[in-house]
């Protein structure tokens, strides 16, 4: 597991903000709806406000009493940071990325499913359960997003083992450590059993809302 | 002093199996040298890197007699040149289709892993590994196609070739469907229509203006820089001065423009034509050897006739010399570890290391002497006192004053 630090861009909790323009590898947590991630290549801090442009807001959000999996690209702009969502927003450093890039499946390896719109795979809630878990075992699927635990998990594949658990390839994880300090780590593979309770959720991102 | 004995007894008795440690007199390209250059040629070998490092001139003269080690100087430079791919061309196999069997020597040289690198890189600098969002790679074949197309266009004459090339690489690395296909298209295979079809190309790279693209495209991104070593450049002299016969049946002015011209000669030219069209590769040198200085001068009056911007191309000559006293020595030495390291005998190495052993300083300068120094002569002197020694009856020493009084 590779670990690091000082790459947190604003952090209200432990009094962070850093002001200016960055471009790179970003995730911010959101809060509404709750547990969703924003994943953006750009990110505006100032005195009064914070924006992205072309983000994707990824998370489930509540329709007809249903928690319904969605990802949405927009722009965000919060001009009052009193009200602004965000719980915080971490640069992922070039050097993960890098191995992240080069844990990856190329494209060329067809065995991968990539669902065509993002659909959630796996929820634990009290009031609304989803785990289509056992339906994909055996398979491979692209481009999963999960809450383990308080870490976001962006992975490049999760293959569904025998025993209907997750195992997430080529992850990055963010999280808040025993201290509350804002961690970015990476792992090969990430394990998880089901039964443990850490996994919140799954999100598989579709291919058409990446594209387009 | 009686074991020494017995190792020098031990050692004929094994030469008596028949196992010559002098073989082969004449080098090719496909069959591996394991010995080093002599110390007397470092200095060439340097003027070489010298030159192929050098940003201007692309084609590199060596000019060297018969049997001084022309085509040994590839396997030297093979393992010296550690920054290019140096690749063995000869001119009887890339006699016809050039730049279809070029590409297919380089591509033997590089491998599949390398190919798969380079078109992966060519890929990702057209923006098909761009992170959307930060994160997510997803490849849009269609707007990298646009966007190699739109950095590689005004490089190429051939715009159709340049299409179908980048359709192969954009293939291989980004369609999961065709990249079986368009690897073999790219590791030169032949294809019929149908697989050519599935692939969305018109030709394979039998079609010349396809082989140069590619080429082009794949030695000018690869990570290392290329040398083409053209042994034996002569032979597109003889070729294009070939006359005529003064009675034939066939008549070339049936099929070629010009009715003094041999298909040979037509040939020929068009060799000469496409290896100037290497000159456009960036990082492709070419060392072409000769065998005297007269040629190389034929050479260059008919790049000049060509186009006399071309004459530039041409470096300043290099000389392959013929040995030193000291160097049969060197030479000598080598070759008998290197014989005694194959055969798993090394442990002979350490006693006969200053001896030179079955034979002596004296024959090895008589040697040098009567061959005036050329590898080839040396060699053919070795294996036949080598032979002497194995197959005749006679002692060492007698055969030794039998070789020394001769004349």
């Amino acid at each position: 597991m590779k670990t690091t630090e000082n790459l947190v861009l604003f952090d209200p909790l432990k009094g962070i903000k850093i002001n200016g323009e960055f471009v790179g590898s970003i995730i911010s947590v959101n809060s509404e709806p709750p547990n969703s991630i924003i994943f953006s290549d750009n990110l505006k801090i100032s005195d009064d406000l914070i924006s992205m442009k072309q983000a994707l807001l990824v998370g489930f959000e509540d329709i007809y009493n249903e928690k319904i999996a969605f990802s949405r690209k927009s722009d965000f702009l919060w001009n009052d940071l009193q009200d602004c969502p965000i719980e915080y927003s971490v640069l992922i450093p070039k050097e993960i990325m890098d191995i992240y890039d080069e844990g990856q499946f190329s494209d060329a390896f067809p065995f991968t499913i990539n669902l065509l719109h993002t659909a959630g795979l796996y929820l634990d809630d009290s009031d609304f359960e989803i785990d289509h878990l056992e339906f994909f075992k055996g398979e491979i699927l692209k481009n999963p997003i999960s809450l383990v635990f308080n870490g976001f998990c962006v992975a490049d594949r999760v293959a569904i083992d025998h025993r209907s658990d997750p195992v997430f390839y080529d992850c990055i994880i963010v999280g808040r450590d025993q201290n509350d300090d804002l961690k970015v780590s990476y792992d090969p593979i990430l394990n998880i059993k089901i039964d443990d309770g850490a996994l919140k959720y799954i999100i598989m991102l579709g291919i058409e809302e990446l594209k387009f | 002093m009686l074991l020494h004995q017995n190792k020098k007894l031990r050692f004929l008795s094994f030469l008596k199996t028949g196992l010559n440690p002098f073989q082969k007199f004449v080098s090719t390209g496909e069959i591996k040298e394991e010995i080093g250059f002599v110390r007397s040629r470092t200095d060439l070998i340097n003027s070489i890197k010298d030159a192929i490092n050098k940003s201007d001139g692309c084609i590199i003269p060596i000019i060297g007699e018969i049997g001084t080690g022309k085509t040994h100087l590839y396997w030297a430079l093979k393992n010296k040149l550690y920054y290019f791919n140096t690749i063995y061309i000869s001119l009887d196999n890339v006699y016809r289709k050039f730049f279809y069997n070029v590409y297919s020597e380089f591509i033997e040289e590089i491998g599949p892993e390398v190919l798969r690198s380079i078109t992966s890189s060519l890929c990702n600098n057209w923006g098909a590994h761009d992170r959307k969002f930060g994160f997510f790679h997803v490849a849009d074949i269609e707007k990298v196609k646009r966007t190699a197309f739109e950095d590689l266009s005004d490089k190429f004459d051939d715009k159709i070739a340049l299409n179908d090339v980048i359709n192969a690489i954009t293939a291989h690395q980004l369609d999961p469907y065709k990249k079986v296909e368009a690897e073999r298209w790219l590791l030169g295979e032949l294809m019929n229509f149908r697989e050519l079809s599935h692939l969305n190309l018109l030709y394979d790279l039998k079609r010349r203006a396809y082989a140069f693209t590619l080429l082009k495209i794949i030695s000018e991104n690869a990570k290392l820089g290329t040398v083409l070593f053209i042994d034996d450049f002569e032979r597109i002299i003889s070729l294009s001065a070939s006359q005529p016969q003064s009675e034939v049946i066939f008549e070339p002015g049936w099929l070629y423009d010009d009715e003094t011209k041999s298909p040979e000669m037509v040939a020929a030219e068009k060799i000469f034509d496409k290896i100037l069209q290497l000159n456009d590769i960036q990082r492709l040198k070419i060392i072409i050897t000769l065998k005297s200085s007269e040629s190389l001068n034929e050479i260059i009056n008919k790049v000049q006739e060509i186009n006399e911007n071309l004459v530039n191309i041409i470096n300043e000559p290099l000389f392959l010399k013929d040995f030193e006293e000291a160097d049969i020595f060197e030479f000598y030495r080598k070759n008998i570890e290197t014989f005694l390291v194959n055969i798993h005998f090394s442990e002979f190495l350490e006693d006969f290391w200053n001896t030179y052993f079955p034979l002596n300083e004296e024959v090895l300068k008589k040697i040098n002497r009567i061959t005036n120094g050329n590898p080839r002569g040396i060699i053919k002197q070795l294996i036949n006192l080598f032979n002497d020694i194995i197959y005749s009856d006679e002692d060492l020493e007698v055969i030794l004053d039998q070789f020394m009084t001769k004349g």
